[in-house]
């Protein structure tokens, strides 16, 4: 309505070549300005900053690498001396078996042995003792038997007789040993 | 949120309604830039207003709040007559006028937005000389100042320079693209605050700034190809008998962009502040308290739109330019490439990509 006539006599569209000069001066100056004390150190310290950022990953992710690569490295020694232990153990533990098992035959075959000499010597002892107690008790019955008859009875024929009558006795120890 | 707009805007009302007991109710004061107090006058006054708010003048108005007191400071003018008589006033049907730069009469005057530009200016340097950090011993910056304007930094010198000029040369222009958006960044702001104005909002001087980013684009463009390639780049690479044609276009082409530059920093900062006096102007056009229950939060909307627009203006202004020196940068490389191919492998990559964007915002 009123508002086009307004604008043409208003002032806000003329431009002013003195407005545009104060404006390219002032921006100039601040340009000027800004760029030596604030644009300059600002962009400085953000450039430093970045480079000290991406050098830090850099060298994280190298330390990374690195740490990653020796921890693998212990792994797999400790892995092989988990193996080397175990193995010895195994073979420790299968030398022991053998040894033990070397053992028990030997002291085994040793006590049978011992039990064998010992049986032997007592059949010997045995078989000693029974024959002297049969030539003990040939001679005391031969004495009983001479006393007996007054001697009455030829030495060498009552001998035989009685000895054939000790050999009729039942003896059990001798049985068993024949 | 609603709770404080309606607050907000009983507020208002309550103060409009008592100022109409006054003999003479002036504007509800404090919300956006006070000054003059004809309202009553009528409804062509309002508009009246508005616009002599927002234009540029000679003298420095303002207004105590709540006081129907007005102070006018009359600042210098600077008259530079090319020949004798040249600045006289002549009398035209707006009053005495001085005569234009065809009449031989440079007005370097300083002005209400003059003043303004160089108080964003001084606020500019200032809180980046005390917020920034530039302590080299420490590379983190420390406090929110520090951090807010680091972040803008980095975001202009990453999203802006980098990626549309590319990564070798845009760390060269990063500076006056950092220049460009905090200075008008600091005036669409200043604007925003009570008894300021918005220098961004004359026209002179966002043709002030487009002028600069043309001089920075042309030498960008001259770099990167030399002068002969430069101009050979104005003739648009078509057959001579179609340079008649072709030269003007590129030349008008070449002066589009910042005209482009110019006209929406210009509108876009003039149109947020015509809209919060015009939403405000109602209750006085139609003369009713009760308008302001309306239009009161309307105008804190757009307010709030206000201050986010100073942003974005400050942002595409910014953009565009580095578009631009990217642009300038690119047709160097695409020069090179006719010479040797092959070995530019990442520079055609880079170029292309400029080259397409181009296209899309031309």
């Amino acid at each position: 309505m009123l508002l086009p006539s307004v604008l043409a006599s208003s002032s806000f569209v003329e431009v002013r070549p003195g407005l545009i000069f104060w404006t390219i001066v002032t921006f100039i100056l601040v340009l000027v300005v800004l760029r030596a004390k604030a644009w300059g150190p600002i962009l400085q310290l953000v450039e430093e900053r970045e480079k000290q950022i991406s050098n830090a990953i850099e060298s994280a992710k190298r330390e990374r690498a690195e740490a990653e690569k020796l921890l693998a490295d212990q792994k797999t020694a400790i892995a092989e001396a988990r193996r080397e232990a175990a193995e010895m153990m195994r073979r420790n533990q299968a030398d022991m078996e053998k040894f033990r098992d070397e053992l028990m035959a030997k002291s085994r075959k040793e006590a049978e042995e011992l039990k064998a000499g010992a049986r032997r010597e007592i059949e010997e002892q045995k078989s000693k003792a029974i024959a002297e107690v049969r030539s003990m008790a040939v001679d005391l019955s031969m004495e009983v038997a001479g006393k007996l008859l007054n001697e009455r009875m030829d030495d060498s024929k009552h001998r035989a007789l009685a000895e054939q009558f000790v050999q009729s006795l039942p003896v059990q120890g001798a049985r068993k040993s024949a | 949120m609603r709770k404080a707009m309606v607050l907000f805007a009983c507020l208002f009302a309550g103060a409009v309604q008592a100022s109409e007991h006054e003999s003479e109710g002036h504007e509800p004061a404090g919300h956006e830039a006070p000054a003059g107090g004809h309202e009553a006058a009528g409804k062509e006054d309002v508009a009246g207003y508005i616009l002599h708010h927002v234009a540029d003048s000679n003298e420095y108005e303002f207004e105590v709040p709540l006081s129907s007191e007005e102070h006018v400071i009359h600042l210098p003018r600077l008259l530079i007559p090319f020949h004798e008589g040249a600045c006289a006033p002549v009398a035209s049907e707006h009053g005495e006028v001085t005569p234009g730069l065809g009449a031989g009469c440079l007005d370097l005057s300083i002005t209400k937005h003059t003043v303004m530009m160089w108080l964003a200016a001084v606020l500019l340097i200032g809180s980046l000389m005390l917020w920034s950090n530039r302590d080299k011993s420490k590379l983190v910056p420390r406090g929110a100042g520090a951090n807010l304007f680091e972040m803008l930094v980095l975001f202009v010198r990453d999203e802006l320079a980098i990626k549309n000029i590319g990564k070798e040369e845009g760390p060269k222009y990063t500076p006056y693209l950092l220049t460009a958006f905090f200075f008008i960044l600091f005036m669409n702001l200043l604007g925003l605050f009570p008894w300021m104005a918005t220098a961004t909002g004359n026209i002179a001087v966002t043709c002030g700034l487009a002028v600069c980013t043309f001089v920075v684009t042309q030498i960008a463009g001259i770099r990167a190809a030399g002068l002969g390639g430069y101009l050979k780049h104005l003739t648009g690479g078509v057959a001579p008998w179609l340079w008649p044609i072709m030269i003007p276009v590129e030349v008008l082409g070449l002066f589009t962009k910042p005209f482009a530059l110019t006209i929406r920093l210009f509108a876009n900062m003039l149109a947020g502040h015509i809209v919060i006096f015009f939403l405000l102007g109602l209750i006085f056009m139609l003369a009713h308290p009760a308008v302001a229950l309306v239009s009161v939060p309307f105008a804190f909307g757009i307010y709030l739109l206000e201050l986010f627009v100073a942003f974005v203006q400050a942002y595409v202004f910014t953009m565009l330019s580095a578009l631009f020196i990217g642009m300038g940068v690119a047709m160097g490389h695409h020069h090179d490439d006719h010479g040797h191919e092959g070995d530019h492998g990442h520079g055609h990559k880079e170029d292309g990509h400029a080259h397409d964007h181009g296209k899309a915002h031309a």
